[in-house]
Parts: structure tokens; sequence; C-alpha cells
């Protein structure tokens, strides 16, 4: 699809190695970039009317934020980190899912990447579900209904909360 | 004319006479009863065999505070709290055996609550107790998602649990029940979840729209992996992953409303004429499927329930205020139940006067339908704190 081409050339290489044989139970480590959030609650969106949407383009700690386009999950802002940054005593995911966002402001697209930060118990703060190009479960990497803290080893540790971190201008 | 106080005297003298019937009825009882004996202590409740077909089990992950997840029992009929599990992190769903007489659960732990050492076992519980009967470790590698029927599946003669791992590379983690132990993973590169074909066989979604049909042998292992050709569009019209099956048949709903039915012919899953759920006057308006456990069947009356609403394409995994109930042999709808509450989950029980479940995972309220008539029979309060996917014996 067209917005999957627009992805970084690393996180092609990753899908290509992730569906091959070779990939299964491989390395990690050189998978790709960018993250999800984890599950889901189709919950936390909608309701507001247009003005306040609009007021809210721009702010990381609303579900309205123009990256959360695809988020899933407690917004790291809210709990002590950022958009772009895990709160304290936390661990940023290694591996992700990724989604392409408008930014109104710039009128321009970007690759989103939804790191979850992990190792403490679920944040619990402004849960946001937005599923703009969200795949299901059989489409990982463009799904954010998996908690990508589990799996590589630093990681293996429960979900807390989520980032949004843009990886590239879309192309 | 008389005083105020003779009025009153009067009034209350005619009430005394009035009521007392009533008080003597009240007192005599008190005069002749034995008083309630003392209650024994130490009384802990049991559950019959087999459960009532009316029984659900309410899957509960508690997004809010993952290490303790649960499953709750709610008998239909009655609206009554039997009962819970609790399932540790992460929770799944429970998986009832075929024979009613152990309940499988999936389950993740951390040595030291939120930190430590992970452990994935896979707990045994007494159906009647709801005890635990044993455990069965198995690799720290089940999947962490939304909760889907699809991450542990028994094969169909209830001898192997298949459960989903993601790490994120993908298998599925064999469990022989009868021996209780771990047997192995099957590889499934590029395909997630299993979907049980027979008594050795499941298939897995595949990211390119295939099937991966899975063969085990006797011992549990796999003994032939066979992958379709792609049979549906993930570009343009992904298939969720929210499958339900009647007999050999496994029905998949596309994101826009179009019914894949996947028959298992020849040893391999063959995908049928596929069949739109919606009329184009429906999808001009925007409806479409949507929420976390949205089909749901009765293979007797071979009907197919979906949950349906309005909203643009990206609101796949959004409730709705409407189920829909659909002929499967027909290909046709033949009902439309209005829901009370937002529905994001359902689930039909098996028997011949079947019960409708419905939880949302934004509410704690397990609504009950009458299955044939949309009525609403009752709605049971408190149920956990965010509820996933309904399982019923």
């Amino acid at each position: 699809m067209k917005w999957l081409d627009s992805l970084t050339e690393g996180s092609a290489r990753s899908l290509a190695k992730r569906t091959s044989r070779r990939g299964f139970i491989g390395t990690l480590g050189t998978i790709l970039v960018g993250a999800s959030g984890l599950p889901l609650l189709p919950v936390a969106r909608g309701g507001d009317a247009a003005d306040d949407k609009a007021k809210h383009v721009n702010d990381p700690t609303s579900c309205d934020y123009w990256r959360h386009c695809a988020i899933d999950g407690y917004l790291c802002g809210c709990c002590g980190g950022s958009e772009n940054s895990c709160p304290p005593g936390t661990q940023m995911s290694a591996i992700t899912w990724v989604g392409t966002c408008h930014n109104p402001i710039d009128g321009k697209d970007y690759v989103v990447s939804y790191n979850d930060c992990c190792g403490k118990a679920t944040c619990g703060r402004c849960l946001c579900n937005r599923n703009e190009r969200d795949t299901p479960l059989y489409v990982p990497f463009q799904s954010n209904d998996y908690n990508w803290c589990s799996g590589s080893a630093k990681t293996n540790i429960p979900y807390h909360c989520s980032t949004a971190r843009i990886v590239a201008v879309a192309k | 004319m008389k005083s105020p106080r003779r009025v009153l005297s009067a009034w209350v003298l005619s009430a005394a006479v009035a009521c007392a019937p009533l008080a003597l009825a009240l007192l005599a009882p008190a005069a002749v009863q034995a008083a309630l004996p003392p209650d024994p202590a130490g009384t802990i409740q049991t559950l019959p065999r087999p459960p009532s077909a009316h029984w659900v089990w309410v899957n509960d992950f508690a997004f809010s505070h993952m290490v303790n997840g649960k499953a709750m029992l709610v008998d239909g009929d009655s609206g009554r709290f039997l009962g819970e599990l609790d399932t540790g992190f992460g929770s799944m769903r429970v998986v009832l055996a075929p024979d009613g007489q152990v309940i499988y659960s999936p389950e993740t732990y951390f040595s030291r609550g939120t930190r430590g050492e992970r452990t994935d076992v896979v707990t045994l519980y007494d159906p009647s107790h709801l005890s635990p009967l044993g455990e069965i470790v198995i690799p720290p590698k089940r999947s962490s998602n939304m909760p889907m029927m699809s991450n542990a599946q028994l094969t169909d003669d209830g001898r192997f649990l298949l459960i989903y791992n993601f790490t994120p590379a993908q298998s599925i983690t064999v469990v022989d029940t009868r021996s209780r132990k771990f047997v192995g993973e099957v590889e499934t590169s590029g395909c997630a979840l299993s979907f049980p074909t027979g008594a050795r066989s499941f298939f897995s979604l595949c990211a390119d729209g295939a099937l991966l049909h899975t063969v085990l042998d006797d011992t549990g292992h796999a003994s032939r992996s066979d992958r379709t050709e792609p049979l549906f569009d993930v570009d343009h019209d992904p298939l969720t992953e929210k499958g339900v099956r009647v007999g050999d048949t496994w029905y998949f709903v596309s994101f826009s409303g179009v019914l894949y039915p996947f028959k298992l012919e020849q040893g391999s899953p063959k995908l049928q004429q596929t069949w739109p759920l919606l009329s184009a006057a429906e999808k001009a308006q925007n409806w479409r499927p949507g929420g976390l456990q949205q089909l749901a069947v009765h293979a007797g009356l071979n009907r197919l329930y979906a949950i349906m609403h309005q909203g643009p394409l990206e609101t796949h995994k959004d409730p709705g205020h409407e189920v829909w109930v659909y002929d499967l042999a027909r290909k046709a709808r033949i009902q439309k139940i209005a829901m009370k509450n937002n529905s994001g989950s359902i689930q039909v029980t098996r028997d011949s006067h079947p019960l409708l479940f419905s939880v949302f995972i934004d509410s704690t309220v397990l609504d009950v339908y009458d299955a044939t008539t949309g009525n609403l029979i009752r709605s049971v309060t408190d149920i956990g704190t965010t509820p996933t996917v309904l399982v019923t014996p």
C-alpha cells in the first residue's frame, strides 16, 4: 500500500527479515526502530468538538496530538516522560511498530515510531487509542495491538506507556 | 367540638386496634421459633459439573494493572457471579477442556511483581473448586497483545494446547494435555495465531494474506506445513483476526464487512465464496463491523452474529450498538438486535435456547440477551475492570 511504500528503507529491510524463515527466533536487535502502543481501548477518542480537536492537535498530552494517529496505550507525556522519551526508571522498547501521521502544522507526513516504555506497572493516565492504518496481528509492525515490551531480553518486561517518536519524513 | 387531644387519642386508639393483628403476627413467631443456629465456619462453595451451558467466562486483562488479570464466571440464567480465576500478567483467556475436567490458562509471572525473572506457565484449574491442579512451564515467549480467542486454542480432540508466541519471532508453543508437558515450538514465520482445523492440524494467518496450514504428528511435533497462495487482500481490505468456526469452516470478516469462509478440503483450508454482510446502501452510510470479539456463531442454528457500528475505516475496533444476525446457509441477514450498551465483545451459548452475552472493554457491565429474540434479559454489573473476550462451555 502507498503508505507502506513510504516507510524507511530500514523498516522495509526489517519487514523482509521478519517474514523469512531465517528470521525465525533470530536476532532482534537489528529489527526496526519503531514502536507501538499496547492494546487498545477504542474508547478514549472522539467526543471532542472539532474546535477542541484543533486546539489539541499540537499538545503531546492529548489524544488528538497529530503524532498519535495510530497510538494505542497510555501517553508517556502524562506519565513522567514525553512524546519522545520514557519516564524515569523505565526502559524504551527496542522494537516497535510505526505509523504515518500528517502534521497539520507544517503540512508534512511523518513516519512515527510508537516505542513503548517498559518495566513498571501500567501508568494508567491519558489512555489513547487511534487506529489510522492499523492492521491485524498478522501484520505485526503495523499493528498497535501488540505489547512491544515483551520479546527481547532487555525489554521482556511489563508495559508502562507509549511514546510517539518521529523517525523520518514520509516520502 | 372535640378537643385536639381527644381527636388524637381517638386516632391512636383506632390505629392500635387496626394494627393489632399485624403486631401480633410479627411478635408471635419470635415467641415460638427457635433462634437461628450458628453458621458453620470454613464453608467454601463448589461448582457443579458439568457446567451449565448458560455460564460464561469473562476474561479481563486488567489493563490498568496488568500483573493480575483474571477470568470471572457468571451464570447467565441468574446473573450470579460464581467465582474467578487469577490469571497473571497480560491475561488472554481461559481454555475449557472438551470433557469439562480441567481449565487451561496460559499465564505470565514476574518474580518481583513487575520486575525480575519472567516465567510463563499453563496453569491447570479444577473446574469445581477453581483452584490450581498444577502447572506446565512453557518458554517465556507467550504473545502479549490485545486478547484474542486464537491466542490459545485446543486441537479438536483436546489433546494439544496451541499458544501463540511473539518475540517478535512468531511461533506456536505446543503443550500435550495428556502428559501435561511442553512438547515444543512450531515455527510460523510471518504468520500469527492458531485456528484449529482438526485433531492434529491448525492454520495461521499470514502477513501476505496467505494461510499457513500446519499438521502435527501424534507427539505434537509438526509433520507438515503448507502455505496457501494469498487468499485475501491485506493492503486494501484486510481480514480481522477474530475468526469464528462452524464445523469445518472458519469465518473471518474484512474491515469493509465482507465475509470470508475457509473450509478444510482435502487436508488444507480453501477459500469459499465470499459474501457481503452489508448492502451497498449500508456501506454508503458507513456501517461496518467492529469490536474486539466482533463475531459469534451458533452452530445448531447456523447463524452468525456481528457487532455493527457507523464510522470511517479506522474505526474497525470500535464497539457498536447493534448486532446483526445472519443465516449462514442463506447468506442473508435475518435480524438486527439493538444493544442496550456499547458492545465490543459478543459470545453465544451452544445450547438450543441460546443466550447472547455482550461486554465492552471500557465498561464493567455484562449484558445477557435471548440470542433468538434479541430481548435483553439482564445486565450484570461490576464485572472486572477491562473485560475482553468471552468464553462459553
